[in-house]
């Protein structure tokens, strides 16, 4: 199972996204679990929202930082995160 | 002030321990054995200012446990109060007691999680371990959070007297349609310590359970999550306790008395504070129970000079206290400790001895002996 260009990942239902102003960071909550996000990722589940399939979330963070090539630390990380149930994806 | 001059990193977990009352009577219990002694519980207000100041400090992960923390009347209101402070709340039960109205009026109040623990995978066994009879309802309780859409974590404390239903627990967990399972070993503090070589599994039972753990880890995964945690008497390096003292946990007894981990209460080198008079913030960066094993100016050899010492920070304080009689003793599950044979010596001891002793189970009657 990896994810594919035009699939639309989606936040699980058991995780949590959220700003921690404590931290200055967000986190993702699941049951008695915590992970600590790294700007990055964060930014990355912030638009896994069930509409913007890997290609749209490619432009739109690209076009955010203004910046190109960042395709392959997406999928890297989106395969990451689908391995770890964080996110579910759909045709 | 020992430890280190650093500011602490904020608490992130908070454990609120709302009662040591309980239904049950499991004899692996890891509460005080002398709980009957703390009556003195925090009132619903006192709890209010607890979870406020945590969460000021950075706690996000709340756990509401015991004993039984649906015993509290006020349980509802704490988890909404909790739920508008921003808490990702779990609630640690044993499903005595609940029933669909609560699970329902719990969700409305915003609890995120439920852990419901069975004891084993057969109604005789489940009910003689709990000392009370719950099995089928317990199972019923299962069902109904999973029909009101909670994430479930089903936990099986495994010991001698139950690990050989692995495959079953396992077979019930994928029945009740658990999201998470956690198979985890005893670990030897209060009344587990106590009842120790009766609950102490053998070397042949622990790896039929592995393998059969890592055959449903297999075949269940994406669909259930499966924790399988074995003794740490078996292994040969100690757990990082709490994940480093006072770097993550805060946990808060029904009496109010602050832990940086859950047995810190019998340790003899410092006094937990209180915060019946003390904030949140002054027990987390000021106390001496907290800043005691913060950092490693407290330790001695082998610790001191080990090459491992920031990845375990050598194991666990209390365990080490239990075993050796010095919480700044490397924990003896290591075996570069020179006291490690007191671990291995327990495992021997367990396996001449245990069929000789009944268990003693955990209530009110027995916890006044000690
Ligand atoms: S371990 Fe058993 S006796 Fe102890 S608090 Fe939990 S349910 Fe009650
Ligand atoms: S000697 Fe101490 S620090 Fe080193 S591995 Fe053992 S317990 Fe950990």
């Amino acid at each position: 199972m990896s994810i594919q260009a035009t699939s639309v990942p989606q936040l699980s239902p058991t995780y949590r996204l959220q700003w921690e102003e404590a931290q200055n960071m967000f986190v993702l909550l699941y049951p008695e679990g915590l992970i600590e996000l790294n700007q990055s990722s964060a930014e990355i589940l912030q638009v896994c929202d069930g509409k913007n399939n890997v290609t749209d979330i490619v432009s739109a963070l690209e076009k955010k930082f203004d910046t190109t090539g960042l395709e392959n630390d997406i999928n890297n990380f989106l395969n990451t995160a689908l391995g770890n149930g964080w996110i579910t994806q759909s045709a | 002030m020992a430890g280190s001059l650093k500011a602490p990193s904020p608490p992130r977990w908070l454990l609120a321990e709302l009662t040591y009352a309980c239904p049950l009577q499991c004899p692996y219990c890891s509460n005080p054995l002398d709980y009957a002694n703390f009556t003195n519980e925090l009132n619903t207000d006192e709890w209010k200012r607890v979870l406020k100041q945590s969460r000021k400090m950075g706690a996000v992960q709340l756990g509401f446990s015991g004993g039984e923390p649906l015993v509290r009347k006020d349980l509802t209101e704490l988890v909404s109060y909790s739920h508008d402070l921003g808490y990702y709340i779990n609630l640690i039960t044993s499903g005595y007691n609940m029933d669909e109205a609560k699970i329902i009026e719990l969700k409305e109040a915003g609890l995120d999680h439920i852990q419901i623990s069975l004891q084993a995978s057969s109604k005789e066994l489940n009910d003689y371990i709990a000392g009370t009879e719950s099995f089928e309802h317990k199972k019923v309780v299962a069902k109904l959070i999973k029909k009101h859409d909670y994430p479930m974590v089903l936990c099986v404390v495994l010991h001698r007297e139950n690990i050989h239903q692995m495959k079953d627990i396992l077979e019930m967990a994928i029945e009740l349609d658990a999201d998470f399972v956690e198979l985890a070993n005893t670990q030897y503090y209060g009344w587990a310590h106590h009842n120790r070589d009766q609950l102490m599994p053998t070397q042949e039972q622990l790896q039929e359970a592995e393998a059969i753990a890592k055959e449903y880890q297999e075949s269940q995964a994406g669909k259930m999550k499966i924790y399988y945690v074995i003794p740490d008497y078996f292994e040969n390096r100690p757990k990082a306790c709490m994940n480093g003292w006072g770097t993550t946990f805060l946990t808060i007894a029904p009496d109010g008395l602050a832990l940086p981990c859950h047995s810190a209460r019998q340790l003899p080198n410092f006094e937990c504070p209180s915060v019946r008079d003390n904030s949140i913030s002054e027990i987390w960066n000021e106390s001496t129970a907290f800043n005691y094993f913060r950092g490693d100016d407290w330790m001695k050899e082998p610790c001191r000079s080990c090459p491992e010492k920031d990845k375990d920070f050598g194991g666990c304080h209390c365990q080490a206290f239990l075993l050796t009689g010095d919480a700044t003793n490397a924990d003896p599950v290591c075996d570069l400790s020179p006291l490690h044979h007191l671990v291995t010596d327990a495992i021997e001891q367990a396996a001449m001895t245990a069929a000789e002793k009944p268990l003693v189970f955990r209530n009110s009657k027995n916890s006044k002996v000690f």
